[in-house]
């Protein structure tokens, strides 16, 4: 697939057992953007990225696929999509060539280009020297740029990051992004949900998700100017003051 | 002068022949807000438990509310509070069995602990009943449960690690009113985060790379310390390539050039060198002085100079 | 989408590297199986022999004499001279001798008069393992007597001589160790599989591997590989140990019983993956696993108690677990050394077996997260 991918989300709820997560969730994410979702912990960022990566059915609504405009099939965009979940989810006793060989079987990659991804990533990453490490022995920083780069392996279409940065000291922030940002003249949709400002900066559009709702969507600097405040902490904090007893 | 409340001399951990604190000597007085940052695994862990009377050093002189390891583990940990990353509470049992167990685990007197109990849930504003299981609360509520159970025993000093992970801004605010109220009752509050605007509330910070202490100081005097020269912001006023990038980030006009977000911080290499090169750089970025952030003052001081 | 081979075999590689970092998995799948046969081997006999044999001789006559003798020269027992009959009762009740033989005072006397000579023997029937036995020793012995006693030839008019088959000289370790093995088998088997989906669904990394094309069969398959391989690497150890060990024979074909493991192992492989793919925690899985695998193996296989003799339904239940195709299959093939002509149904109930647990594994697996 060698399409722009751009995905919508229609009318999405999602109800679990103790609470509901979604309500009515409309989105637009267009092709080869950077998208932020921008929410308090609680607000559905995760459950809405699992819906729309397939993990997850919603009770109501549904997420439309399109490649190059056209309607396409879940399940052939498949191998086009790339997930960096926000909880551990990598193998402690695998080294870091044991889990990119892993996933490059997965998305049966071939060997020359698979090598050629491989020197890439590891150099953006400088973590060439460390690939016999395993990665219950990572630093969490280093943990998280493997993570990055087995989504990276096979130039995906969809990058989907669940706050990847959080917990993570500013020198690996910004080599994570380093790498990042290589992706955008790849014409990839990329999704993050982050909680830090100058993240949700570097998108070209930001949602800002509240208790299950979309509560404004558009341009990350006229939406704070809007708002007249100067983070998305303090759009938020306002918030829950204004609505708090 | 009372007594310091933490206070290390050369003190030293290894594990086999790796050094994960190599000779750190600082001292924090009681009350303060101490800030701990550094990449993982740049020591702090490992210097936290060595405080918390949890590891004993490889060298080095330790002396943690005037106790020292001579005086045994036990003694270190009866005044010392610890709230570590990953909850100290247990998720299926209620607020009043955990803060229970913890009673119980310290001995403490049952009047002393209702009375304790009670002081500590006002302090926190605690709202759901004390039967309300750990893991219906919210995660902003969590941690300051688990700060009280830090507290419970009433210790001289309390270390937190990372207290704030996975809250949402709201809950991080209220957080830190609870940490400077605590610290206003005479507690010494030893944090490590990787929040910089957590971090600059802090009295002092000291900054940990590869096991050493590579500063020390309040934030206002780490900024003016890192950074003597004009700090500027630079706006692109277009997007520029990533060689374009790198070439401005080996220009000689800057002694500090990096990212944030969309934008960029640069310190000035020299009034010359700056004369020279800023109109031209005007063409390309919107520049403003500001003033620069503990961020800058981390990515400069762990990265080294470039 | 299609079954991936590069992709299964991917799953299986990642396993492998799992097993081989975790030191207590591979000794429990390679040295319990060996401690097991070698421990229960040794301790587990059926034979019985030197039963003691309390006797209480009131009679002490040349007849008396000959038959006690009669006893004693016999591998079966023991002779241990007892005071009076009550001695002899009480040496039983208190398990001092497990047999009694109690001579009464006028053994030769009635005899010589014509009349029966009357001794008595009591056997401890509180222990029912030995009861059977020991009856049909005292039966064998008692004609033996009779004709020593009575000094002529009582060869009746025709001889029933049995003789067994397979087993001739009923060596119970021919017969206990292929049930034995069915058993520890099926545990280390179904324990094996059971942890390992749950313990990505407990660490993690689930969520990750299911945003990835892999199907679910390909994840089964690809983790049960290499347990079976582990399985028949410990099930060729067992094999060597019953053969040089404990002399258990082997008269059949050797890729008929290569087979016949394999399909064994990977049926119960399958159960453990299920049970690791409903349970989702590995607590629960390690518990489930226990129960269902020990069980019906141990109980319902036929190793212990005949399946003939259990009630209706439990033959039923017996019938769909592959233990007791197993124990079928291995004393065919060790003992009787018959092939898959006449052991095909044992082969097929439990590729059934095999095939309905991937199948359920697979369909229960969901790509949902819950």
């Amino acid at each position: 697939m060698s399409g722009a991918v751009s995905i919508s989300v229609r009318e999405v709820s999602k109800s679990f057992r103790r609470f509901p997560a979604l309500h009515g969730v409309s989105l637009e994410f267009e092709a080869g953007r950077m998208h932020g979702i921008i929410g308090p912990e609680g607000s559905g960022k995760t459950t809405l990225l699992r819906i729309m990566l397939g993990l997850l059915v919603p009770a109501q609504g549904r997420v439309e696929y399109f490649a190059d405009g056209r309607p396409a099939d879940f399940e052939a965009l498949r191998p086009s999509l790339a997930y960096m979940p926000q909880t551990q989810s990598l193998y402690p006793d695998l080294s870091i060539d044991e889990h990119l060989e892993f996933f490059r079987d997965l998305y049966s990659l071939p060997r020359e280009i698979y090598a050629r991804k491989r020197e890439e990533l590891l150099g953006v990453t400088r973590l060439a020297g460390f690939v016999d490490r395993p990665a219950g022995q990572l630093s969490g920083g280093m943990y998280k740029k493997l993570g990055l780069m087995c989504a990276l392996l096979r130039s995906p279409r969809v990058l989907v990051l669940d706050e990847p940065t959080t917990g993570v000291d500013p020198i690996s922030r910004r080599e994570l992004w380093e790498l990042l940002y290589r992706l955008l003249d790849e014409n990839v949709l990329i999704l993050v949900t982050t909680a830090y400002l100058d993240e949700a900066e570097r998108c070209s559009k930001v949602h800002l998700v509240e208790l299950g709702r979309v509560v404004a969507s558009g341009e990350p600097r006229r939406l704070l100017e809007s708002e007249g405040a100067r983070s998305f902490d303090e759009l938020f904090i306002r918030r829950a003051a204004a609505s708090a007893p | 002068m009372s007594a310091p409340a933490v206070e290390t001399r050369d003190l030293v951990v290894r594990y086999g022949d790796f050094t994960a604190v190599d000779h750190i000597s600082f001292s924090v007085a009681p009350g303060e807000v101490f800030g701990f940052l550094g990449a993982n695994g740049a020591g702090k862990t490992t210097t936290i438990r060595v405080l918390c009377g949890l590891l004993r050093p490889s060298a080095g002189f330790v002396r943690v509310a005037g106790r020292g390891y001579e005086d045994g583990e036990r003694a270190i940990k009866a005044k010392v509070g610890y709230m570590s990353q990953k909850f100290t509470l247990y998720n299926d049992l209620t607020v009043a069995e955990n803060l229970d167990f913890i009673a119980g685990l310290r001995k403490l007197d049952p009047g002393y602990y209702a009375r304790r109990r009670r002081e500590l849930l006002e302090l926190i504003s605690f709202q759901k009943g004390l039967d309300a299981r750990v893991q219906d609360l919210s995660g902003g509520t969590k941690q300051q449960v688990s700060l009280a159970a830090a507290l419970l025993h009433d210790p001289e000093i309390v270390f937190l690690d990372e207290p704030t992970a996975g809250v949402t801004p709201a809950g991080r605010e209220r957080f830190w009113r609870l940490i400077r109220l605590v610290a206003g009752q005479g507690k010494t509050v030893f944090v490590t985060t990787h929040y910089m605007d957590e971090a600059e509330q802090c009295g002092r910070i000291g900054l940990m790379r590869d096991g050493r202490l590579v500063a020390l100081d309040s934030p206002a005097g780490l900024k003016k310390s890192v950074f003597p020269e004009p700090v500027f912001e630079f706006d692109p006023l277009r997007s520029l390539s990533s060689s374009e990038l790198s070439a401005y980030a080996a220009h000689e006009a800057f002694a500090f050039f990096e990212s944030y977000g969309p934008r960029f911080h640069a310190a000035a290499a020299g009034p010359e060198a700056w004369a020279r090169w800023a109109p031209e750089l005007g063409k390309t970025f919107r520049i403003r002085p500001i003033a620069p952030s503990l961020e800058d003052v981390f990515v400069r001081v762990v990265e080294g100079r470039r | 989408m299609t079954f991936s081979w590069r992709r299964a075999a991917a799953v299986a590689r990642k396993e492998w590297f799992h097993i081989r970092r975790d030191p207590f998995t591979l000794a429990l799948a390679l040295v319990l199986p060996l401690v097991m046969i070698l421990v229960y081997g040794y301790a587990i006999d059926f034979n019985i022999k030197d039963v003691r044999l309390a006797v209480s001789d009131s009679d002490r006559s040349q007849a008396s004499r000959r038959l006690i003798d009669t006893f004693a020269s016999s591998d079966y027992f023991r002779v241990h001279p007892v005071a009076s009959a009550d001695d002899a009762v009480r040496d039983v009740a208190a398990e001092r001798a497990r047999t009694a033989l109690i001579i009464p005072p006028r053994f030769e006397k009635d005899l010589l008069a014509g009349r029966e000579g009357r001794a008595q023997v009591l056997i401890d029937g509180a222990d029912n393992a030995t009861v059977g036995p020991v009856s049909q020793y005292v039966g064998a012995i008692q004609t033996l007597a009779c004709r020593r006693i009575a000094g002529a030839d009582l060869t009746p008019s025709y001889q029933l001589r049995t003789r067994f088959l397979f087993n001739p000289e009923l060596n119970s370790r021919w017969y206990v160790i292929p049930g034995l093995t069915v058993v520890i088998m099926a545990i280390l088997s179904i324990f094996l599989t059971a942890l390992t989906v749950a313990r990505e669904w407990e660490n993690g990394s689930m969520e990750l591997l299911l945003s990835t094309p892999v199907q679910p069969i390909e994840i089964i398959a690809g983790k049960a590989a290499p347990y079976a391989a582990l399985a028949m690497l410990a099930m060729a150890f067992v094999y060597i140990i019953a053969r040089t060990v404990f002399g258990v024979p082997f008269a059949g074909h050797l890729w008929v019983f290569g087979l016949g493991c394999l399909l064994f192992l990977v049926a119960y492989l399958a159960q453990g993956l299920l049970i690791s793919v409903v349970a989702r925690q590995q607590t629960i899985a390690m518990q489930f696993s226990m129960l269902t695998g020990m069980l019906p193996s141990n109980l319902l296989s036929g190793f212990v108690f005949p399946i003939a003799n259990m009630p209706a339904p439990l033959r039923v239940i017996a019938s769909i677990f592959p233990g007791r195709y197993y124990v079928e299959l291995l004393r065919g093939v060790l003992l009787k050394g018959v092939s898959i002509d006449i052991l095909w149904p044992q082969f097929v109930a439990m590729a059934v077996f095999a095939t309905l647990m991937i199948v359920l594994s697979t369909l229960r697996f969901g790509r949902r997260l819950p």
